[in-house]
């Protein structure tokens, strides 16, 4: 696929999430502690290659787009950057012992279970807790908040792994 | 020169994270002022589109509740028009200033959160408008409405719905308006009770959006649990006597003069739809020029009502 097609792709991929976020899911709420923010689902699936400037400029402008839906200044973009800029880290830490192939993407048949579910679970965590805690802008509802982040990383990451294996190929394009 | 340039090649992914970071945390601190930027928000056209668009998604979802809270509104408006006792119709048919025929059959008020409101008065005629988004269990919660210059909506008015105090418009353009909701942190809405007159002022703690706090009432007052809760006259942005809430519990905290009062909020903020702009009451700016001319309030926009 050339690189036309790739960013084509990417850009197809980012209407997909972030419409489906705004439109349906935002306003779901898991007894009103736990919300499912599905657009990380777009960062985190990006291919493994991308260089870092642009994983975080794509971070930058995805968290944005989702801050003039909710009104939120830059909360979703400050977490979102953060997530761009620790998901490479992530990725060293859990690099296979003859490292990542060229076909390797972030995929839960190739890469298996144990990989996946920590690779989620790290990053939708880090990111849900930087979240909520900018939201708050300080530290005085702690249980709360932390509560919070506890039960929206479930959903999120519940979420992530349906659309994995619903949507992901289980066989490696040849 | 090569090595300045090597050297930010090999740190530029922290370069740009932290440049993207700070980007980030300035809007977000621009954010919490009240005003801000006038494009960057969903009353922006395109934003507004999309979101109105969504409405129309969830409204499908939702039609059975809307059409409850319809009927449920209907029924109460038919009961202001058609009440047995006649003699208790105040308002029904001001006459307004002009019309001498006396045959006007529409009402001129809407009893809005116990309160009729003049639904035509010349200067700020009531404004129906229709809620397209919102946030609920946020610390600050804003709603969007469908709403906007072109129909006469202004930064600065109320917004109340059949049951009480909504919050104020904070920004307009021209087809939508953005609400600052009574749930937001910055929430300082001047309030009394209605039994006794004593004035107090509503805060919101960021919790819970059934509830919010009544503070500044005395210790030595007595309060009972059920009382009503209504917007004190020293508001300039509501009529006098709209339905808050009621006092749904109060304690007495042994370092304070006031008693801490939970407030029952009277408007439902998970099931609102369609909600009304009120104009700001008469000579408001007049008040409010002398207000701060004299010191007794700092010109910050934004502030409701005044602390006693």
């Amino acid at each position: 696929m050339g690189n036309v097609g790739q960013i084509l792709l990417q850009l197809l991929r980012f209407a997909l999430y972030a419409g489906v976020h705004v439109l349906l899911i935002s306003r779901l709420s898991l007894f009103n502690v736990g919300w499912c923010l599905f657009y990380l689902g777009f960062l985190l699936f990006l291919p493994i290659a991308t260089p870092i400037v642009l994983l975080l400029v794509i971070s930058f402008v995805t968290g944005f787009t989702m801050d003039l839906f909710y009104d939120t200044g830059g909360v979703h973009a400050a977490a979102a950057v953060l997530l761009g800029y620790l998901r490479p880290w992530v990725l060293k830490l859990l690099t296979p012992r003859d490292g990542y192939d060229a076909q390797d993407s972030v995929n839960i048949h190739q890469m298996g279970w144990q990989w996946f579910l920590v690779y989620l679970v790290l990053l939708v965590g880090i990111h849900h807790f930087a979240f909520f805690f900018l939201e708050l802008g300080s530290f005085s509802a702690i249980g709360l908040t932390l509560l919070k982040v506890l039960a929206s990383t479930l959903f999120t990451g519940i979420t992530m792994l349906i659309v994995q294996l619903l949507f992901f190929p289980a066989k490696r394009r040849r | 020169m090569r090595n300045l340039l090597a050297f930010l090649f090999r740190y530029r992914g922290i370069l740009v994270f932290a440049l993207l970071e700070i980007v980030s945390l300035i809007m977000l601190i621009r954010n919490s002022a009240y005003q801000r930027a006038a494009f960057f928000n969903s009353s922006n056209a395109y934003v507004g589109r999309v979101l109105e668009f969504r409405t129309q998604v969830y409204d499908y979802f939702r039609l059975v509740d809307v059409n409850k809270a319809l009927v449920v509104e209907n029924a109460k408006l038919r009961q202001q028009l058609y009440r047995s006792d006649l003699a208790s119709r105040l308002h029904d048919s001001l006459r307004v200033p002009g019309d001498t025929t006396g045959s006007r059959l529409r009402p001129d008020t809407l009893i809005l959160g116990m309160q009729a409101v003049l639904t035509r008065s010349s200067d700020y005629p009531l404004i129906p408008a229709r809620v397209i988004n919102q946030t609920l269990r946020r610390v600050d919660n804003y709603l969007t409405l469908n709403a906007g210059s072109n129909q006469g909506v202004q930064p600065g008015m109320g917004v109340l719905t059949a049951t009480g105090v909504v919050g104020r418009v904070r920004q307009v353009s021209a087809h939508y308006a953005t609400v600052t909701s009574v749930l937001h942190s910055k929430t300082n809405l001047s309030a009394k009770l209605q039994r006794d007159n004593t004035f107090g002022t509503i805060k919101w703690l960021g919790e819970d959006p059934t509830h919010a706090l009544l503070d500044y009432i005395p210790r030595q007052n007595k309060l009972l649990r059920g009382d009503t809760v209504v917007t004190s006259g020293y508001n300039a942005v509501f009529p006098e006597g709209v339905m808050v809430g009621t006092v749904d519990s109060f304690t007495q905290e042994p370092d304070k003069n006031f008693w801490t009062v939970r407030v029952k909020l009277a408007v439902d903020f998970s099931k609102l739809s369609y909600v009304y702009v009120v104009g700001p009451q008469p000579r408001a700016a007049e008040r409010d020029t002398l207000e701060t001319r004299s010191g007794l309030r700092t010109p910050a926009v934004g502030e409701e009502g005044v602390q006693p």
